[in-house]
């Protein structure tokens, strides 16, 4: 029972590893873009797929508000 | 969008009236899906927005997209509008 306890921890320790160390795959053309849902001014939620059923959407992430970047 | 605070982007649209949705991703859920998201190992603080242009069709499909390596390189808008005429969406 320890032992097969200690192989699960293991191996859940190795798939953490494997997660966390994987590089973060960049966003292909072609590709379904990931939906969101994120805050706006105002307290309004705004949704991904609910901008791109009314047409084709331009997305900018820029650094910091409040800065010149 | 940027990893800003809403209230942050809140006061800055305040001063600076801007025409277009701007969005908060605070807890940076959507930061790191789209490659998008800077960290620094020497600092678990330091997670910002990368410089990053998408442009996604109606059914929800990247056409186009752009990651600035450097956050100091800006595109000239008329480039980021060439791509839109060009995707054809």
């Amino acid at each position: 029972m320890r032992r097969a306890t200690m192989t699960l921890v293991t191996a859940a320790l190795l798939l953490t590893g494997l997660v966390l160390t994987s590089p973060v795959a960049a966003l292909d053309v072609g590709q379904k873009a990931p939906d969101f849902t994120l805050a706006a001014p105002g307290g309004k939620q705004v949704k991904l797929s609910d901008l791109t059923a009314k047409g084709p959407v331009v997305i900018f992430t820029f650094i910091q508000a409040f800065t010149g970047t | 969008m940027s990893a800003d605070h809403v209230a942050t982007l809140e006061a800055w649209t305040k001063q600076n009236p801007i025409h277009y949705t701007i969005l908060s991703d605070f807890r940076r859920s959507m930061l790191p899906a789209y490659d998008a998201l800077v960290t620094d190992d020497k600092s678990p603080i330091y997670r910002y927005a990368k410089r990053a242009y998408f442009i996604i069709d109606k059914t929800g499909t990247v056409r186009w997209t752009k990651v600035e390596a450097n956050p100091l390189d800006l595109l000239d808008p008329a480039e980021v509008l060439k791509a839109l005429k060009e995707s054809g969406v």
